[in-house]
């Protein structure tokens, strides 16, 4: 018994921190747009469980708020959001934090510390880049599929970057990571309001059922040295992810004999290896299957079907081949991360290209595509339409 | 001891006055020839019938044959009756007549003849109430001590079956006895149960719960002896090497030793198929779990560590408790609190008003209470899911003993959250370890790790593989079973 009274005392004496706090004085913070007005910083939070008005709503269902203010420094900002807010704010569960261009211009790791620093935060939220409009109006637009803007916008990532490949999904660690390890350049997906701000942020806009303003997944922003440097077209944005082995599932339009094929693939693979310091081997494989295809083409035919394989993999390739040279001479930046390998694999020479990366050494990668796509299905149909008709 | 009197009237008269003139005390003095006879007997205890049938026609049987003054040898020998005896002691005598025999005295004897002439004062065997089951033996204990030997007895033919009966309580009188199979049973552990219910000097022994305090040498809110009023438990028992305790009026039996897995394990479990016996086992230890974490780990996670959560289920609780002027520990309380004097007027109603008891409890606990923001409704699944777990063991006392450390954990985590949950697990387990009676460790077979015991602790494995019975209840004569390749 002296023993039990003992650990009991030891454990109630070895802890300091008693963080008690109720729920319901919790401000639970799910957004975070970061903007810059001037010379000072804006700091905008997403609070998502605000009182109801109306307690005949249905249980559990919150309504969002958001609060700003502006500082000379973003924690400084964020101070002053504390003393608008009535309650604690809470950063434990933020789900994505947007940053405006003229922050993402201005280079986001002076910024970053913040929400790094901060113990509550899980560093595990979305990092977007905010296209075209106010990082601050984009967490404000409600939307009718999800209870929260941040929620909404946390799904159309995850949806995006597992179909449509042309999102990625950004971690804020994984970014700052990226950024801060050799020979890496970060990406960020874009976000941008589509149709009327103001009346998107109005419940108003759940009531329609075509809402007028929705949020939209845009090209990938590029970075260069932790620094916005311009944005991608959405095709390139899915040759980007291709290359940096991000998505699984593509979807490809291609003309084929005076006609359109669909064709995609849910299981595809990248792998980037380093021959020599100069040289890099990019391998894309992967099984794809035929969405649509137009009237003419015999594909019960199997010769027919390894044509249009041969003719996939061509333009794939040129597609890959293009972004690459772009990204090597018109961007200068090395988001595919050909410098990392050579730190990883001849640190002594990385030691001597380092400097100049960028600007002078990574355009003279020379990169070998081989692109092996398979088109293993033809979908529930084995011909197309009009030859069944036969 | 005490002399009889050799005057038969005498007697009476003594009884008469020992007993206070109490108007069920019934004489018939008998002359014979000069001589007078007495019957005394207890008209509350006793059966008349019986007494006029074999007693008071065998006297007159005896007294036609008789020439000589040879009366009592007479009677001795051929009074019809399995239970004849002659006492000479008579401060045995309220013994004898409270249990319903028939004293008979003699004139110019300082002897006594005592015959059983008991009054069916006891209830039929019926079906168990306090422990219902699904399969297996229906009959319960009752009251009668010879009928619950009897029921016992009935199961294990084996002569090495022992009863051993002891006298408990100055005033009652009430016949104790201890049942052990003799050549499996550790006899240290019979002469300690012994012991300890010989130094018992105590006016009255009503129940079995009352020897409880004198068996156990360490306190503890857990029960270290299981009750039972089933008999085909106490023979599992009894075949495991356990001892069991019998208490004359009370159908609920005492079982010796009891460690803390037995409270997990049903009766029933030996009669089922072992691998869903092991599915159900497992359910019952992950209920364990939960009616002694679950409101504690609640209120640590909803006032300490709210970054546990995920952030849809963190926003959803933050949104149902807006308005609920208590912190959240008051609320549970509150409600765990409500919901145990419920139980505790459900139990002691009769049960034709449960019905309002149910829907009063029902309305203002679920309902009103949610609805006049008073607690939140995650408040009240929490409290229901505790107390549905809290519900799935028999043996009231564990499920009290389960309360109680519930409440230590609401405190200790509403102090410190996870950390203060720790702090009592820490204390929860050194207490559990160093409990230990008659020379088992309550936590066996788990500490001290008795592997072969595994076999039928958790896990439930077939009975064609359990050769053996668990060696930390009693290591003599361990083989149960007959091994195959033996």
């Amino acid at each position: 018994m002296k023993k039990a009274i003992l650990i009991t005392l030891i454990c109630f004496f070895l802890c300091g921190c008693g963080n008690y706090s109720e729920l319901n004085n919790l401000a639970i913070v799910t957004g975070v747009a970061l903007d810059k007005k001037d010379d000072k910083y804006e700091v905008s939070v997403l609070i998502a469980n605000s009182p109801k008005v109306d307690t005949s709503n249905k249980e559990g269902e919150a309504q969002t708020t958001v609060y700003s203010a502006t500082g000379k420094t973003i924690p400084e900002a964020a101070q002053a959001v504390e003393q608008k807010s009535p309650t604690k704010l809470y950063f434990a569960h933020i789900n994505v934090v947007i940053i405006s261009e003229a922050i993402g211009k201005e280079g986001y790791l002076k910024t970053a510390d913040w929400l790094i620093r901060t113990p509550q935060t899980r560093k595990r939220f979305y990092l977007l880049q905010a296209k075209d409009n106010k990082a601050k109006d984009i967490i404000k637009i409600i939307s009718p599929l999800e209870s929260f803007p941040s929620q909404n916008i946390k799904t159309l990532i995850n949806t995006n970057r597992n179909s449509k490949s042309i999102a990625t999904a950004v971690t804020y660690s994984n970014f700052i990571g990226r950024a801060l390890e050799k020979g890496f350049d970060p990406v960020l997906s874009s976000i941008t309001i589509h149709g009327d701000v103001k009346k998107g942020s109005k419940q108003d806009n759940l009531e329609t059922t075509e809402p007028k303003t929705y949020l939209k997944l845009g090209p990938l922003a590029l970075y260069k040295k932790g620094k916005l440097i311009g944005y991608t077209s959405s095709i390139d944005s899915q040759s980007i992810n291709i290359l940096r082995n991000e998505t699984k599932e593509i979807s490809y339009t291609l003309k084929y004999k005076n006609d359109y094929i669909n064709i995609g693939s849910d299981q595809i693979k990248t792998k980037t290896t380093l021959k020599n310091p100069n040289t890099v081997d990019i391998n894309v494989s992967g099984i794809g299957n035929i969405y649509s295809i137009g009237s003419d083409i015999k594909i019960s035919d199997y010769k027919e079907i390894q044509k249009i394989e041969k003719k996939w993999n061509k333009q794939l390739k040129k597609d890959l081949e293009k972004i690459i040279k772009k990204l090597q001479t018109e961007y200068k930046t090395d988001v595919l991360g050909f410098g990392n390998k050579i730190y990883k694999q001849y640190p002594n020479k990385w030691k001597k290209l380092e400097k100049d990366w960028n600007d002078k050494y990574f355009k003279d990668v020379k990169v070998n595509i081989n692109v092996d796509l398979k088109i293993a299905t033809t979908g529930s149909l084995t011909e197309t339409l009009k030859e069944a008709n036969k | 001891m005490e002399k009889i009197e050799k005057n038969a009237k005498q007697v009476i008269e003594k009884i008469k006055n020992l007993y206070g003139n109490s108007p069920d005390i019934n004489t018939r003095l008998i002359n014979i020839k000069g001589t007078n006879i007495g019957c005394i007997f207890l008209e509350s205890s006793s059966s008349a019938s019986t007494i006029s049938d074999f007693i008071i026609k065998g006297i007159d049987y005896v007294a036609k044959k008789t020439i000589f003054d040879n009366i009592f040898e007479k009677l001795e020998n051929k009074l019809f009756n399995s239970q004849l005896f002659t006492i000479n002691d008579f401060s045995q005598f309220s013994y004898y007549l409270s249990s319903g025999f028939t004293i008979i005295v003699v004139d110019g004897n300082d002897k006594a003849i005592v015959m059983e002439t008991r009054a069916n004062l006891d209830r039929g065997v019926t079906e168990s109430t306090s422990e219902p089951i699904i399969r297996g033996a229906k009959d319960s204990f009752t009251e009668s001590h010879s009928k619950n030997l009897g029921l016992i007895r009935k199961r294990i033919k084996d002569p090495n079956l022992w009863f051993e009966e002891i006298k408990l309580g100055r005033r009652t009188q009430t016949r104790v006895s201890i049942a052990y199979i003799n050549d499996i049973a550790e006899i240290k552990t019979v002469k300690k149960i012994k012991k300890a219910l010989k130094k018992i000097d105590i006016d009255g022994i009503l129940e079995s719960g009352n020897l409880r305090d004198y068996l156990t040498t360490k306190s503890s809110v857990f029960p270290q002896l299981q009750s039972t009023e089933r008999p085909d438990v106490a023979c599992q028992s009894l075949l495991k090497g356990k001892i069991i305790v019998l208490v004359e009026n009370t159908p609920f039996t005492l079982i010796l030793p009891t460690v803390f897995i037995d409270f997990l394990h049903s009766s029933e479990d030996e009669y089922q198929k072992s691998a869903s016996i092991t599915f159900t086992r497992i359910l019952r230890l992950i209920a364990l779990i939960i009616t002694i974490f679950t409101p504690a780990v609640y209120i640590a996670i909803t006032t300490f560590d709210q970054n546990t959560i995920p952030d849809k289920l963190l926003i959803s609780l933050a949104v149902q408790r807006e308005g609920v002027p208590f912190p959240t520990s008051f609320e549970i309380i509150f409600l765990m609190i409500i919901f145990e004097i419920l139980r505790e007027g459900d139990m002691r109603i009769p049960s034709t008003m449960s019905a309002s008891m149910s829907i009063v409890g029902a309305l203002v606990l679920g309902q009103a209470s949610v609805d006049a923001g008073i607690v939140s409704p995650i408040s009240v699944i929490v409290v229901a899911i505790t107390s549905i777990c809290g519900l799935i063991f028999s043996d009231i006392d564990f499920t009290s003993g389960i309360r109680s450390w519930r409440f230590l954990f609401i405190i200790g985590s509403t102090l410190l959250g996870f950390i203060g949950i720790l702090a009592v697990t820490i204390i929860l387990i050194v207490k559990l370890v160093s409990l230990e009676n008659l020379g088992t460790s309550y936590l066996s077979p788990f500490t001290p790790l008795n592997i072969k015991a595994q076999k039928d602790a958790v896990i439930k494995m077939s009975s064609t593989n359990i050769f053996d019975r668990p060696s930390y209840i009693s290591k003599k004569n361990i083989t149960k079973q007959k091994r195959k390749d033996d």
